[in-house]
């Protein structure tokens, strides 16, 4: 996508409500109400919130997964109706699961070419990844024997098959170890340096911290804030800096209530 | 020249169907079954007259069985034949007498394999053991990922559905294919009517399959998969075979139903529901099978109610082709 010709924001989310209906029962969930705000290209955009807020609705949303009631979500420029653009988004699931019977190179070869990408790229892109993620020893073998650090590498891996330009990681260091948390966030920093957009779901304020560059916090399905990090990580008040837990603490009390 | 996101969908849930189907040992169940099947028949030997028929009159024999076989005279003068050939199994280990001439003995054989092992049997077994397929593909963790990617959701539920046709069109051609060859070279009989079976048990299979799928969407539950469609072909059959025994009664019982309330209520799901057993009657009558082992029913007066086997065939279809539709639209609509 030229930097001329691509929209002025990767994601924009525009009043997006999303009710669940529990089968069999007129009992309703609502799992985000008139949610508004944007990712702009470039960004490490970090998604945080209590339990049961709302997160991962909105990047399913987002990735056409589930749809919303109402509100109006734009993809790359594009509305969630226009499904060529998922084929520069990159998705890493809470708690990937793959087809246990697949081999790692199946399933990158498999899912890229799902993406669009061309078969002669991807013999080369599968390799660099496998390659890059410490999986290219274990390549041939069934998905099905691979501890749960190797099936978060390898969603991460398949994540990036098709180059995408918009990163979607939902809770994505859930079960890795330290190297491979450092492969996490030498991903997102280069998706950064690319020009590139990264969603990053969290639980720990520690890495949306350290890694984005602006943070949303949701709670009950409602925006509570947006804002830059560096600014939240600096106590206007007391004009010193404070961390992103101290800062957001507030938001998240009575959360459980 | 770059493929449409579609085609390259189907073309890789094909594939990955195949590798299920391996990595699930189905693939070589059925491979070991066909190769059995194919052993057999490569075993096999035949003698005697090739028909009875004299010119183009109908058969006229006499079973070697029969009392007045033995009657030189009496045989010779009425010009009757008697039946004298062989069938055997296991490179004659096993002897079966003819009741009538090779080609109908071939025939009957045929439609064992045909009609009792391909199209009962390996049906069912197909059908349970690709149940399980759709619901661990539609698992939630398995399927987010997939319905994050360009292909749009009705592409991915009828390319898994076609991947399964062509898994059970490649081990049909293996298994009618393979005991056809093995057939004709052991005893020169080459009639294609038998190798009617494969599209036969596609469009068999292809129907229930349709009903597993809409289950899958709707439940993600393999076991209600298995049980549901069986159940279903169990349901459907009995309608087919019970309407078919009911116009064709000449007794007062009979013709009372079918002139109340519950004939037509049979008479509705008859033509709403698939038609397995009218299947089974196609590939039948393909093999000759009716003229040899006497027709199950009167198609003349099935014809008069109505009876068709084209349009029985497209409404099965039309049947499998609504089931698809809805089971995409269900799948269209759900979030996961």
């Amino acid at each position: 996508m030229d930097v001329r010709t691509r929209p002025h924001a990767a994601a924009v989310f525009e009043k997006v409500t999303k009710v669940y209906r529990l089968p069999w029962t007129s009992r309703r969930i609502i799992a985000l109400e008139q949610v508004s705000f944007s990712v702009p290209w470039g960004e490490v955009f970090g998604l945080v919130g209590p339990n049961r807020s709302g997160k991962t609705t909105l990047v399913k949303i987002l990735l056409s997964i589930c749809r919303p009631n109402s509100g109006h979500v734009m993809r790359l420029g594009g509305p969630l109706s226009d499904r060529a653009t998922l084929a520069d988004v990159g998705y890493v699931h809470e708690n990937p699961s793959f087809p246990r019977y697949l081999t790692a190179r199946q399933l990158l070869n498999g899912y890229g070419r799902l993406s669009g990408v061309p078969a002669s790229r991807l013999r080369t892109r599968s390799d660099e990844l496998l390659e890059r993620f410490g999986l290219i020893d274990r390549s041939r073998e069934a998905i099905a024997s691979f501890s749960k650090g190797m099936l978060q590498r390898l969603a991460l891996a398949q994540a990036l098959v098709n180059e995408p330009k918009l990163l979607v990681l939902d809770e994505p260091c859930e079960g890795m170890d330290l190297p491979a948390r450092r492969m996490l966030d030498e991903v997102i920093c280069h998706q950064r340096s690319l020009g590139h957009s990264v969603i990053l779901v969290s639980h720990s304020l520690a890495d949306i911290g350290r890694l984005c560059d602006r943070v949303a916090v949701l709670r009950a399905g409602r925006l509570v804030l947006t804002g830059r990090v560096d600014e939240l990580a600096h106590d206007a008040v007391l004009q010193e800096p404070q961390s992103l837990e101290s800062a957001l603490e507030p938001l998240y009390e009575g959360a459980l209530a | 020249m770059k493929r449409s996101p579609i085609l390259t969908t189907f073309a890789w849930l094909v594939r990955d169907t195949f590798r299920q189907s391996i990595a699930h040992g189905i693939f070589w169940v059925l491979l070991v079954i066909s190769v059995l099947s194919i052993l057999v028949c490569l075993s096999i030997s035949v003698s005697g007259r090739p028909t009875l028929a004299q010119g183009d009159e109908s058969p006229d024999f006499l079973s070697r069985r029969d009392p007045d076989s033995t009657n030189s005279e009496k045989l010779k003068s009425s010009g009757v034949i008697v039946a004298d050939g062989n069938f055997a199994l296991a490179f004659g280990a096993l002897n079966v007498p003819l009741a009538r001439d090779t080609t109908s003995a071939i025939h009957f054989f045929e439609l064992i394999l045909g009609g009792g092992v391909a199209d009962t049997l390996g049906l069912m077994l197909t059908l349970i053991w690709t149940a399980g397929f759709l619901p661990s593909f539609l698992d939630g963790r398995n399927i987010s990922v997939l319905l994050a990617k360009p292909a749009p959701r009705w592409a991915l539920i009828l390319g898994k559905y076609c991947g399964v046709l062509v898994f059970v069109l490649a081990n049909a051609l293996v298994f009618v294919g393979g005991t056809w060859i093995a057939i004709g070279l052991r005893t020169g009989f080459w009639g294609p009517a038998y190798l009617l079976s494969v599209p036969l048990l596609l469009l068999h299979f292809s129907i229930f399959f349709a009903f597993s799928v809409l289950l899958a969407v709707c439940t993600r539950n393999a076991v209600v998969c298995v049980f549901g469609s069986i159940l279903f072909w169990c349901v459907a059959w009995s309608m087919n075979f019970g309407r078919h025994l009911l116009v064709t009664s000449n007794d007062l019982m009979s013709q009372g139903i079918q002139s109340s309330f519950f004939g037509s209520l049979v008479d509705f799901g008859y033509w709403v529901l698939p038609k397995p057993a009218d299947l089974g009657m196609l590939l039948f009558g393909a093999l000759g099978a009716g003229s040899e082992f006497g027709k199950s029913f009167d198609t003349g007066v099935l014809a008069m109610h109505g009876f068709s086997m084209v349009l029985s065939v497209l409404t099965s279809l039309a049947f499998a082709a609504v089931l698809l539709f809805a089971s995409a639209r269900k799948f269209r609509a759900t979030d996961y």
